[in-house]
């Protein structure tokens, strides 16, 4: 096993439970409203961004493939907080 | 063709790690599930009350457990990858059956959160929060069952190619859950 990249796999995952973790106690804490949507959002996205390059290896591929996911992953994260921003502030 | 044009006949998916044939499949799940990600927000933010009473029923801690479990077995799955590379096939074999034991425990729960679902009279056709809940962890579980198929099939035969085949799959899988697990169970 090379131990770089086992060491770097192991950190993405580590990162991955604390980020869970901290979107566990966010949601269960009753914090709810835009900015507890944005912080458990955008640990969705930090959380997606990781299994990407570290678990998925996009590291070592052309920027261009990286861009496509990482679009794709803004969208499915961005999207949902705007569509419950607009509903919250429409009351 | 010789080897160097042969590797390049899938164009820019060969860039990617693994068969190309898996990548089509992956971007073909990616926009699929990507649409239905959309479709809830978008229904939730036009049924805001109704989606609300509809999150509170469920189980975040349940949800939770299940994205720990997720995330393990695709850590367990990229140290195979690692392992192989170097000709560890003993510890890389090993590692997948902890994946792929993890993918059942995944099961496991979410068929408990289905029975508990079941037992209070909410199902498929309860309203619009539940009929895509339903859809949504369910096609979900679809792929979870597949991709250990997947992985039970690379254990077998572990060519390199075939374990980063394989395991971007799971690795597909494990992504999806980490966006759907917010969408359905935290934000709102």
């Amino acid at each position: 096993m090379t131990q770089t990249a086992a060491r770097q796999v192991t950190r993405a995952w580590g990162l991955l439970v604390l980020l869970t973790l901290l979107s566990l106690g966010a949601g269960g804490s009753g914090w709810t409203g835009l900015a507890a949507n944005a912080l458990i959002l955008t640990a969705a996205f930090a959380k997606g961004r990781w299994m990407l390059m570290d678990f998925l290896k996009l590291r070592r591929v052309p920027a261009g493939w990286q861009t496509l996911f990482l679009c794709w992953l803004g969208l499915v994260t961005v999207i949902p907080w705007a569509a419950t921003a607009l509903s919250l502030l429409r009351g | 063709m010789n080897l160097a044009q042969e590797d390049r006949s899938w164009g820019a998916l060969s860039d990617l790690p693994g068969h190309p044939m898996m990548w089509v499949l992956i971007l073909t799940e990616v926009v699929t599930f990507g649409l239905l990600f959309l479709t809830f927000a978008i229904a939730g933010a036009v049924h805001h009350d109704l989606f609300a009473a509809g999150q509170a029923q469920l189980d975040p801690t349940l949800g939770g457990i299940n994205t720990l479990v997720l995330i393990t077995s695709g850590w367990l799955a990229a140290l195979a990858v690692e392992a192989r590379s170097v000709g560890r096939r003993g510890a890389a074999r090993l590692l997948l059956g902890g994946a792929m034991a993890l993918g059942i425990v995944f099961i496991a729960i979410k068929i408990t959160e289905y029975i508990t679902k079941a037992q209070a009279g909410i199902g498929l056709e309860t309203d619009t929060f539940f009929t895509l809940y339903f859809l949504l962890t369910g096609f979900h579980l679809l792929h979870v069952l597949l991709g250990i198929v997947i992985l039970v099939a690379v254990t077998f035969s572990d060519s390199l190619e075939n374990l980063k085949t394989g395991t971007a799959f799971w690795h597909m899988v494990d992504l999806v859950w980490v966006v759907m697990y917010p969408l359905i169970y935290l934000i709102g």
